[in-house]
C-alpha cells in the first residue's frame, strides 16, 4: 500500500520523513559497523535488498481480482532484523518510486515509516513473543500481523492528511480501514501463509545460510 | 525487463547532465504541492508531458502509461474523500459538503507530482540519480549499496523470471493452493541463490585484495548553465501564472 507522489500535504510529508529519519539513520549506522568489522558483507547487504525489491515485485495469485504483491516486510524482518530492515526497506521503496513509480519520492517518508518500520518491528515482535507456539504459528502471525500494521499506519496517515468534515480523524480512519480492508484483509492472511511456505523451505535447506545472517539481526 | 529503467538509458537526454533534469523536476514538484492545483496542475502535467514525450522522445504511450500508474490508488481514494461519515443519528453516509471539491483537488495535485516524477524516471537512469544523493547527505556506504542493489536487481529479476517459467510449464500455478506454494518455493529458491551469489561475490573481490572500497566511475560532464537556469525558470512561470490568476 503505497501513498502515492504528491498525495499528502507537504508538512505532513515532511513531518512522516522526520519521524523516520532516525530509525533509518541508527539502522545506517549500524550497517556502517557491520561492514567495518566484515567488509565483505557489502555484498551480502546488496544481494538480500535486491533480494526484498525482486520478492516485492512478484505476484501475488490474485485473491480479489485485482493484481496484488507481497509486502515482504515479514520475511524481511525475520532473516534481517528490524534495524537492517529499516535501511533496506527503505532503499527499496525509493527503487519502488524510481523503477515502478510505485510511491514516491515526496510520500518517501511516510511509506517509510509504515513499510520500513512500523510493519518490520511489529511482524519482529509478534516473532519474538510467539517463539514458544511453534515456528510455523509465529511466522503465519509475524507475516500476516506486520503486513496488516502496514496498512493501519497508512490508514492513520491518510486519515490524520483528511479527517472527516463530521466526524473528523476518527471518522476519516473508519473510512480509510474499511476501503483497504477490502483488499489488506485476505492480502494479509495470504502473506502470512506464503512467508510460511517460505521459512519452512528455508529451514528445512538452508540452516547455514540462515544462520550466516544471524549477526545481521544482532544475535550473535 | 523494466519499461522504465529501459526508457531512463535510451532516451534522447539520457545523457545529459543528471541536475539539468533534477532542477526542472524538482522545481515543478514542489510547485505541484504548495500551488493551489487551479490552475497549476494542469499546467504541470501539460509541461512535464510536453518535456518527456516531446523533449526527450520517450515514446506518449509509456509516458502516460507511468502516469497511469498509481491510479487505482486515486480511485480508491476519490470516494473517501468524498464521502462524509455522520453517526449523529446512527449512521450515515453522504456527499461531504466541500467533499467533491478536495477529492478533485487532491487528485489533481497527485496526479501533477506524479507527472514530475514520470519525467524525471523515464529520462534520469538510476545509476546517475545515486551520486546526487550525496548531496543531500547520504553516506557513501550508503550510496554503494544502493547502486550495488541496482545491478543486483536485474539478474534477479531474470532469476525469478525464469524460475516462475519453469514452475508454470509444471503447472505449478494451477489453482490457489498449488499458486502459494510454488510462489514459496520461487521466494524461496531466489533467497538462497540470493545469499550464494552474494558469498561468490565476497569471495571473488576478497581474492582481488578487497579492503572495502568499491571505486566507481563519476561520469565528468558539467551541467549547462543556460539549462539550469532554464530549468529553474519552468516553476518560476508556473508560479507566475498561478498568482496572475488567483488576482
Amino acid at each position: 500500500m503505497h501513498i502515492m507522489e504528491g498525495y499528502l500535504p507537504p508538512i505532513h510529508a515532511l513531518a512522516w520523513t522526520v519521524a523516520a529519519a532516525p530509525f533509518v539513520v541508527a539502522g545506517v549506522r549500524r550497517i556502517g559497523r557491520i561492514v567495518e568489522d566484515h567488509p565483505e558483507t557489502k555484498l551480502l547487504l546488496a544481494t538480500s535488498g535486491a533480494f526484498a525489491f525482486v520478492l516485492s515485485a512478484l505476484k501475488i495469485p490474485s485473491v480479489t481480482g485485482s493484481c496484488s504483491h507481497p509486502t515482504g516486510v515479514g520475511l524481511g524482518a525475520v532473516l534481517f532484523g528490524p534495524n537492517v530492515m529499516a535501511v533496506l526497506g527503505s532503499i527499496v521503496l525509493l527503487f519502488q518510486a524510481l523503477l515502478l513509480a510505485h510511491g514516491g519520492i515526496t510520500t518517501l517518508g511516510a511509506n517509510a515509516f509504515s513499510m520500513a518500520i512500523v510493519g518490520p518491528w511489529v511482524a519482529w515482535s509478534v516473532w519474538r513473543m510467539t517463539s514458544g507456539f511453534g515456528r510455523s504459528v509465529g511466522v503465519f502471525l509475524a507475516a500476516a500481523l506486520g503486513n496488516l500494521a502496514t496498512y493501519c499506519v497508512t490508514s492513520v496517515q491518510l486519515a490524520l492528511a483528511f479527517p472527516d468534515p463530521a466526524t473528523g480523524f476518527g471518522g476519516a480512519l473508519v473510512k480509510f480501514l474499511s476501503i483497504f480492508a477490502v483488499t489488506q484483509v485476505p492480502l494479509a492472511i495470504v502473506e502470512g501463509i506464503l512467508t510460511v511456505v517460505v521459512v519452512n523451505l528455508l529451514a528445512q535447506y538452508s540452516r547455514d545460510e540462515l544462520s550466516a545472517l544471524a549477526f545481521l539481526r544482532g544475535a550473535k | 525487463m523494466l519499461a522504465i529503467d529501459r526508457h531512463a538509458w535510451t532516451n534522447r537526454w539520457s545523457d545529459r547532465h543528471p541536475l539539468e533534469k533534477l532542477v526542472p523536476a524538482g522545481g515543478m514538484l514542489l510547485a505541484a504541492l504548495v500551488l493551489p492545483p487551479w490552475p497549476a496542475a494542469p499546467l504541470i502535467i501539460a509541461v512535464m508531458l510536453v518535456l518527456t514525450i516531446v523533449g526527450a522522445r520517450v515514446p506518449p504511450k509509456a509516458a502516460l502509461g507511468t502516469l497511469a500508474v498509481p491510479v487505482g490508488f486515486l480511485l480508491t481514494g476519490i470516494p473517501v474523500l468524498a464521502l462524509a461519515v455522520d453517526v449523529s443519528v446512527g449512521v450515515h453516509i453522504g456527499l461531504a459538503p466541500d467533499g467533491l471539491r478536495l477529492a478533485a483537488e487532491v487528485t489533481s495535485r497527485s496526479l501533477a507530482a506524479t507527472s514530475c516524477l514520470v519525467f524525471l524516471i523515464l529520462t534520469t537512469p538510476v545509476a546517475e540519480l545515486v551520486p546526487m544523493l550525496g548531496r543531500l547527505g547520504v553516506p557513501k556506504p550508503v550510496r554503494e549499496l544502493i547502486l550495488l542493489i541496482y545491478r543486483l536487481i536485474f539478474v534477479f529479476l531474470e532469476r525469478a523470471d525464469v524460475g516462475r517459467q519453469a514452475q508454470v510449464a509444471r503447472l505449478g500455478y494451477d489453482g490457489p493452493r498449488r499458486s502459494i506454494r510454488s510462489l514459496g518455493w520461487l521466494a524461496g529458491s531466489l533467497f538462497q541463490r540470493s545469499l550464494d551469489r552474494g558469498r561468490r561475490l565476497e569471495t571473488g573481490l576478497a581474492a582481488r585484495g578487497f579492503t572495502g572500497d568499491l571505486p566507481y566511475l563519476d561520469s565528468d560532464r558539467a551541467a549547462s548553465g543556460a539549462l539550469l537556469v532554464a530549468g529553474a525558470l519552468l516553476p518560476a512561470a508556473v508560479v507566475a501564472v498561478s498568482i496572475a490568476w488567483t488576482l
